[in-house]
């Protein structure tokens, strides 16, 4: 019997998505578990693996790459020998093969929204039911970038709320377009900005920010990070890794801020038992996006600073998945890089705080302790939801972080 | 002709002569005010006819009832209405005696025992026999009187009228104005035999035929039938033979259908002229012909003071406040709040049959205004047992079984209610009282707003209505939709034995007329019923079952339906939020407004058709005041537009079954 091969659902209200490109050949021999082909679902691209072993057979009628399918949709087989590709008439599919012009799906394809500087215009979903209007525009979110699950593609109340339950924020400005000639240059924007703004423009209006700031002694933070360099360890954390870290450790005497807001905001959901799920913000040549790390409180530093680093890589590959997106209770995003001290980062809403981290200083002209070596300093800015937390709590979190920055080794040692 | 002799008692003959000026001085008026655009619609006047209502009216009180005819001006000023009130109506006043919401032909003061006069020809008659059916049950003496034209006794109202008030002995004078023109169809052309008075034979009743211009002549033998009424000894029809001097109604052509030599001799009959002659002719004992003489132009200088006087209270008074307009369509709510039950509680369970009887049964017993009328509802107890056991306690007045006559015992219904009883009318099956529906959309619906809310109209119309059991086309339609579209009634269609005790109880408590419908396929089911006297009010739909995901609204036998595939739906992960309006009329828009907003979709299961029906109306109440909560289209599931047929198979290609449920709902779901 051949098997088919056909696009799978890749969340519980997908009902059709983008079919990228194959990552076998035809007759290629396939054995399950391997990458088959890759597919952009209502979040992220993914790599679909093959369920089932044998050679890769296309027909003539599957889906070119780019084309928006739906689930279901047959898209070749994989044969033993001597079996042959079965007749179109008995394909036997529950499902109307759809094979949809870009221009007609409604939803953008990744490929378009990674050309989105491009002069092509992104396709835009045209129908939505008057309450996923209404919820929309309640949430403050664009539907038109949102792919309808409905008869046709129509956008339905059950799309919005998934779209606004996924966002991600934004907490540092995204480059600026190509530069300016002479005639000003009308630059459509691309379905990941929409994005974006869509989720700056939830949180804008949902979260309710404080920005409290405190300056820590980054000393030892800076220390440990040379003694991994001198080390000649593999793998060496990044600060941000470190302090992700730390704060899973200060979340266990302050777990109110490890916190998510329920969708009908009348509960907060802290995160379980060290299951800290944190996010970093990655820039990447398409946007913000916003990886989350896993079980930070229950990994070493080490399997923390590994977790981080294929996570930013996939990011900047654009090959995130849509799970690794997904349940973080707190936001880390690092400006030092820039420069930049000081500054007001977004909160990830539904989360409840995020914490932007600033520049390492050393100040040559301290006199603290009387010593000539200045000590690194480093602005930790704390932004809150007022509406979930209070400004004493979040100060005594901030300030425990702060120590815990100050003495960093000892922290990670003992959490 | 031969001509009365002059009465010996000169007060009787000075009414007659007073009345018959009132109302041709008023209709002079009125005619020369509607060539003045005085007013607004038509006026049918009463000119040459006058002997009729002065001679007939003479003998009644002001609680015997008349019901009168578009031509009605006549009546209406000789049962006592002052001009004033008729000008004002008819030039749509205030001070009408309609309030302004009648003109010519719908003229009300139950007050005086006008009852009113109707656009329809025909009606009066079995209102009139209503009238004196209130009066046998209620035993007060009083007399009902249709007015009516040549036009009347040709249509089937008169038939069944006369045949009820003959088996049925009601006081009631039946009095035919044979003018020899159906508007303008000539009543020598329209019958088969020349005369009204005779047919009174063929139903057993006592028939007369007079000079309809000798108002003594009238005033004699309606004396005799009045008391030939109250005594008991039943109807009686009376012929008189007029001709009216003016056109059928002011500013119409006359002499298509008949001459002016006609009319000009017609008038040198006139009835007033004719009473001076014969009066001055055979002057009373005492008086000399010239003071007879001067005590009738007395008379007619005091009429036409009266008369300019009513016209200029007419022309003074103000029309009635357009914030008014749609008052009255219902009765006043009572103060008395209907105690409903939030749920059924009671450990007995009965069927839905054994609820109504129930509610029936006591309402009978605590008021003894209510009667029922039906074919088969007294010894028998009713086809579908409505009346079971009740012949036994109340009798055959109150449980009065009725030859086949449905728009008959519908009309007489109307006017038993407006008279002060509350019939109860049980028509079998809906489809059977679609005979009747003239006398329920254009009489019973209409008669509070038309009297300015100063009748009462309760009257419970009952009768089952469903598809199942090869009942075929004329036992098995619903018709609910097409009685919502009427203002002024009521329309209940109960789900469960629970919900019928209590609305069929309020029905009976209510001032207003209702069309209680009940499913025939689910009289039998079983369900708890409290033995309680509890009421349900009109318009508070039911959640049947609450849900999440998608909202369905039905009726009757289409709520159990819809339950059983409920359970099923959920398993699948789809959950059914089920509403129940319970009444057509009101509706309560507001439940299933609710319940959208929470779901996003709407289905209506509905036995009937769909076109302009139930679920058109919820469909567009809902695209109207939801549309910001629909995550979906409005779908109805309905009946086929199609008449029932009878063989299983087509039953049930016709009416939604569970499968078509359940497939709609997920058909819904997926949109």
């Amino acid at each position: 019997m051949p098997h088919e091969i056909r696009v799978p659902r890749l969340g519980w209200s997908m009902e059709e998505g983008t079919f990228v490109s194959w990552r076998k050949r035809p007759g290629e021999h396939v054995a399950a578990g391997e990458i088959l082909f890759e597919f952009e679902g209502e979040k992220a691209l993914q790599e679909i693996e093959s369920l089932d072993t044998g050679v890769l057979q296309i027909p003539d009628d599957s889906p070119a790459p780019g084309t928006v399918v739906p689930v279901g949709q047959l898209l070749g087989y994989l044969l033993d020998s001597g079996e042959s590709i079965p007749g179109e008439s008995s394909s036997g599919s529950p499902h109307v093969p759809r094979q949809l012009p870009i221009e007609a799906a409604g939803f953008p394809t990744l490929a378009e929204a990674r050309s989105a500087v491009a002069e092509t215009q992104p396709p835009a979903a045209t129908i939505a039911s008057p309450r996923a209007r209404r919820i929309a525009a309640d949430l403050g979110l664009d539907w038109t970038v949102l792919t309808g699950t409905g008869l046709g593609g129509r956008v339905r109340e059950s799309d919005v709320r998934a779209a606004a339950l996924s966002l991600d924020v934004p907490s540092k400005p995204i480059p600026a377009g190509p530069p300016q000639t002479s005639e000003p240059k009308r630059v459509r924007v691309s379905p990941r900005r929409k994005a974006i703004a869509n989720r700056l423009r939830l949180s804008s209006q949902r979260a309710i920010p404080v920005t409290i700031t405190t300056v820590a002694d980054a000393t030892n933070l800076v220390g440990l990070r040379d003694q991994f360099k001198a080390s000649g360890a593999r793998i060496i954390p990044s600060l941000t890794d470190i302090v992700a870290c730390l704060v899973a450790g200060v979340f266990k005497s302050h777990p109110h801020v490890a916190a998510r807001w329920e969708v009908d905001r009348e509960s907060l959901v802290q995160a379980a038992d060290d299951g800290f799920h944190i996010g970093i913000a990655v820039d990447t040549p398409d946007g913000l996006l916003v990886p989350v790390i896993r079980d930070v409180g229950r990994k070493s530093l080490l399997d923390v600073a590994t977790a981080s680093r294929t996570l930013i890589e996939q990011a900047r590959k654009g090959r995130l998945g849509a799970d690794d997106m997904q349940d973080g209770v707190f936001t880390i995003t690092n400006l030092g890089a820039f420069g930049i001290d000081t500054f007001t980062p977004i909160i990830n809403y539904p989360e409840i705080a995020v914490l932007g981290l600033g520049a390492i200083r050393r100040e040559a002209d301290s006199f603290l302790d009387g010593r000539n070596t200045s000590p690194g300093r480093m602005v930790l800015s704390l932004t809150f939801d007022h509406a979930a937390l209070d400004g004493a709590p979040a100060a005594a979190f901030l300030k425990d972080l702060s120590a815990s920055v100050a003495n960093a080794a000892a922290c990670l040692m003992s959490r | 002709m031969t001509e009365t002799q002059a009465p010996t008692d000169f007060d009787t003959l000075r009414r007659l002569y007073r009345t018959m000026q009132v109302i041709r001085q008023t209709e002079e008026e009125l005619a020369r005010c509607h060539q003045r655009g005085l007013i607004h619609g038509a006026c049918h006047t009463y000119v040459g006819q006058e002997a009729i209502a002065a001679g007939v009216c003479a003998h009644l009180k002001a609680n015997d009832v008349v019901f009168s005819t578009h031509r009605g001006h006549g009546h209406a000023l000789a049962k006592g209405m002052p001009p004033r009130e008729l000008i004002a109506e008819l030039f749509g006043r205030d001070g009408g005696c309609s309030r302004g919401r009648g003109g010519s032909m719908h003229l009300f003061s139950p007050e005086i025992g006008m009852m009113g006069t109707s656009g329809i020809v025909g009606p009066c008659i079995l209102q009139a026999c209503g009238g004196g059916y209130s009066s046998k049950l209620l035993r007060n003496g009083t007399v009902g009187v249709a007015f009516f034209g040549d036009g009347a006794v040709n249509n089937g109202a008169f038939h069944e009228g006369l045949n009820m008030a003959s088996i049925w002995k009601l006081p009631v004078l039946f009095v035919c104005e044979n003018n020899q023109f159906a508007t303008e169809v000539p009543f020598a052309y329209a019958s088969g035999i020349a005369d009204v008075g005779r047919r009174g034979a063929a139903y057993g009743i006592t028939g007369v035929e007079l000079d309809g211009n000798d108002a003594l002549e009238i005033y004699r033998v309606a004396g005799e039938a009045v008391a030939r009424a109250r005594s008991g000894d039943g109807p009686t029809l009376i012929e008189c033979r007029t001709y009216r001097t003016r056109a059928h109604a002011e500013g119409m052509g006359d002499f298509t259908y008949r001459t002016k030599e006609d009319v000009e001799t017609w008038k040198t009959r006139c009835p007033i002229v004719r009473m001076r002659r014969v009066a001055s002719d055979n002057p009373p004992a005492g008086l000399s012909a010239d003071e007879l003489s001067r005590q009738f132009d007395a008379i007619d200088e005091e009429i036409h003071d009266v008369v300019r006087d009513a016209r200029e209270f007419a022309e003074a008074c103000p029309p009635p406040s357009r914030d008014t307009a749609t008052q009255h369509v219902y009765a006043e709510l009572s103060p008395r709040r209907p105690s409903e039950l939030g749920a059924p509680t009671s450990s007995r369970t009965i069927t839905f049959s054994e609820a109504t009887l129930e509610a029936l049964a006591d309402e009978m017993a605590r008021n003894p205004r209510i009667f029922v009328m039906g074919e088969g509802i007294g010894k028998r107890g009713g086809n579908f047992l409505t009346t079971k056991g009740l012949y036994g306690k109340f009798g055959a007045e109150r449980l009065c079984d009725t030859p086949i006559c449905e728009r008959g015992f519908v009309g007489l219904a109307c006017g038993a209610a407006m008279t002060g009883t509350r019939p109860v009318i049980d028509f079998m099956f809906a489809d059977f009282v679609l005979d009747g529906c003239g006398e329920i959309v254009n009489q019973i619906a209409k008669m509070q707003y038309m009297s300015s809310g100063r009748l009462k109209m309760p009257v419970l119309l009952r009768g089952c209505i469903g598809i199942g059991h090869s009942a075929a086309t004329h036992h098995s339609g619903s018709y609910y939709g097409i009685y919502g579209q009427v203002p002024g009634l009521r329309v209940v269609v109960p789900s469960t034995g629970f919900d019928a005790k209590g609305l069929l109880r309020h029905a009976l408590r209510c001032d207003d007329p209702v069309l209680f419908l009940e499913h025939r396929e689910i009289l039998q089911t079983k369900g708890p019923v409290p033995e309680s006297d509890y009421e349900i009010e009109f318009g508070k739909a039911r959640v049947v079952r609450v849900g999440r995901d998608i909202t369905i609204v039905a009726l009757a036998r289409m709520v159990h339906l819809t339950l059983t595939v409920c359970d099923e739906l959920e398993r699948e992960g789809i959950s059914v939020e089920l509403v129940d309006p319970r009444t057509v009329s009101p509706l309560d828009t507001e439940t299933i407004l609710r319940s959208v907003h929470k779901t996003g979709r709407l289905l209506i299961v509905d036995e009937s058709p769909a076109p302009y029906g139930f679920g058109a109306e919820i469909a567009a109440r809902v695209g109207e005041d939801g549309f910001n909560d629909l995550d979906a289209p409005i779908r109805r599931l309905t009946g086929a537009f199609c008449p029932t047929p009878y063989s299983p198979s087509l039953e049930e290609a016709v009416v939604p079954g569970p499968r078509d449920v359940a497939n709609a709902v997920r058909n819904l779901m997926k949109e």
